[in-house]
């Protein structure tokens, strides 16, 4: 609980320290919003295109591809806000041997780390998907009852803690080799797959790739199916075992490498 | 012209420092043509043809597409140009006796000239590995168009990559309009879908504009459509090309007095 305390005081002076930074350049306050929003603009554009020429995608209509859009986005916008800018300076803090200081900090160097670069010109992006999340349940027809929509919200928290773990496993690679280049290549081509991809596309070898070794397809693809009620039971419980599974692998790969970091030298 | 060719030559050399770039570019263009083979197939489980495409000529498409656009690999210029007026490194171009635009095309005309091979061989796996009936027309006329359609294509994105990174000259902040640039380009060239999928209005607007003769029209030929538009293609390019020129020259010529040398 004294933990907790201590966590949430730091949190707040680095979040009171990050708008003070951002004040400065005004512009990139919402750069990240500009960004996005028009990359998840032109998914929009490109899926009404392909729907002009087909009714479904599988068994997803419109609907069903606009809820996924939005939902892939409102992932993106809130790791942008939370925790991107931070989780995203770790290689560098590495190679630098910046990370020392966060070492000598009587605090988690990962919370820390997390934390301190925190986002608020991404929030409008967070306004923007669930705009295009309504848009889409509008075109569905459904009625969206309390139970669905915490459902939904339950697997966005689960789904943004996966997108956490992923990002923090792929970033934690420079503690143990010297370059890590290709590693943000593949995740930046993995995530732009599956962002135009819904998981119900996939089969075979891929859905393996993308369900279980590289898990972006499950990231937008089950809080869609929890909405449109198209999730059963062990989808369910798969979806929490990756969850659970990434998140130990997090934790074993940051911490066994942070005994193979040399300082400056690693 | 020789001063030139030996631009090109130096880059092509260079190109072989990063040999693990080579293979990740050739490896990475397989997410294209995966997503296409991927989210085709499912859509032509249902129906035969969608719009123009059957599924073998979609995805017939989606590679020369890939193939063409990962020839276009021009939008570092406007960052190298834009950090170099920032940081004062430009001088390094105005003092050397060639045109930096002209520096600028030689050097892209070189690392082109390095992948082109790579590309290919990229494109061919592919179609071997998803076992595509790849349809490519067999009109040389249009073969032809389509090569100088794509090749003004190429010239007209290092024109427009530089004239974004020359407006380092004017304005502060260019970096995330460049983003949001890429992110446009990526559909208006298309990309993401063939252009050919939108309403027909959309299209014939969209053919006015120069990033239609990217990618996008020169894949269409290639894959035995559009053929009508094959010549007016060429002009219509070429003529954005002369355009676009003519801006990078007034724009050059007001704000060059700009840069003192020692960043802005």
């Amino acid at each position: 609980m004294v933990n907790l305390r201590k966590n949430m005081r730091v949190l707040k002076e680095m979040v009171h320290l990050r708008f003070n930074n951002l004040a400065v350049s005004r512009l990139d306050f919402f750069a990240p919003f500009l960004i996005d929003s028009s990359l998840f603009l032109v998914q929009i554009l490109a899926f009404k295109a392909i729907y002009s020429n087909t009714d479904r995608i599988g068994n997803w209509r419109q609907g069903e591809m606009v809820v996924y859009i939005g939902t892939f986005s409102l992932l993106n916008a809130i790791n942008m806000v939370i925790y991107f800018f931070g989780v995203n300076e770790i290689p560098q803090k590495i190679r630098s041997g910046g990370l020392d200081l966060y070492l000598s900090k009587p605090i988690s160097p990962l919370f820390r780390l997390t934390f301190e670069n925190i986002s608020p010109g991404s929030l409008p992006l967070v306004a923007l998907s669930v705009c295009i999340i309504l848009y889409g349940i509008n075109i569905l027809d459904i009625n969206l009852g309390i139970v669905q929509a915490g459902t939904y919200i339950f697997w966005i928290l689960l789904m943004e803690i996966l997108y956490y773990d992923m990002e923090v496993i792929i970033r934690s690679v420079p503690l143990y080799t010297v370059s890590m280049a290709r590693m943000e290549q593949i995740e930046e081509a993995g995530l732009g797959l599956c962002m135009k991809l819904p998981g119900i596309a996939l089969y075979g070898i891929y859905k393996l790739f993308f369900y279980l070794i590289m898990p972006y397809g499950i990231m937008a693809t089950l809080p869609v199916q929890s909405i449109i009620k198209e999730m059963d039971l062990w989808t369910g419980i798969y979806g929490i075992f990756v969850v659970v599974l990434f998140s130990i692998i997090t934790c074993i790969i940051w911490k066994c490498g942070l005994k193979h970091y040399n300082s400056a030298s690693s | 012209m020789y001063k030139y060719w030996e631009i090109s030559k130096t880059y092509m050399k260079t190109q072989l420092v990063w040999r693990a770039d080579v293979i990740f570019n050739m490896l990475f263009t397989i997410t294209k043509i995966l997503f296409a083979y991927l989210l085709w197939g499912m859509v032509f489980k249902d129906k035969d043809v969608a719009g123009m495409f059957t599924f073998h000529s979609m995805v017939s498409y989606y590679i020369t597409s890939s193939f063409l656009s990962q020839l276009e690999m021009f939008s570092g210029i406007s960052n190298e140009i834009y950090w170099r007026i920032r940081n004062g490194t430009f001088s390094k171009y105005m003092v050397i006796p060639v045109g930096i635009e002209k520096y600028f095309l030689a050097m892209e005309a070189g690392v082109v000239l390095f992948y082109i091979l790579f590309d290919f061989i990229a494109a061919l796996v592919w179609v071997f590995i998803f076992q595509i009936d790849f349809t490519f027309t067999n009109n040389p006329v249009i073969i032809v168009c389509a090569i100088v359609i794509t090749l003004l294509g190429l010239v007209f994105m290092v024109q427009l990559n530089y004239l974004l990174g020359i407006m380092g000259l004017k304005y502060q902040g260019i970096q995330t309009f460049l983003m949001v640039k890429d992110n446009l380009v990526m559909l208006v060239t298309g990309g993401i879908v063939p252009l050919a999928l939108f309403p027909g209005a959309v299209v014939n607007i969209l053919s006015f504009m120069p990033f239609y003769y990217v990618t996008y029209l020169p894949s269409m030929l290639f894959t035995g459509f559009c053929h009508d538009e094959a010549f007016s293609g060429i002009f219509i390019i070429l003529f954005w090309c002369i355009v676009l020129q003519v801006v990078i020259n007034i724009f050059w010529e007001k704000n060059v007095k700009n840069f003192e040398g020692a960043g802005i």
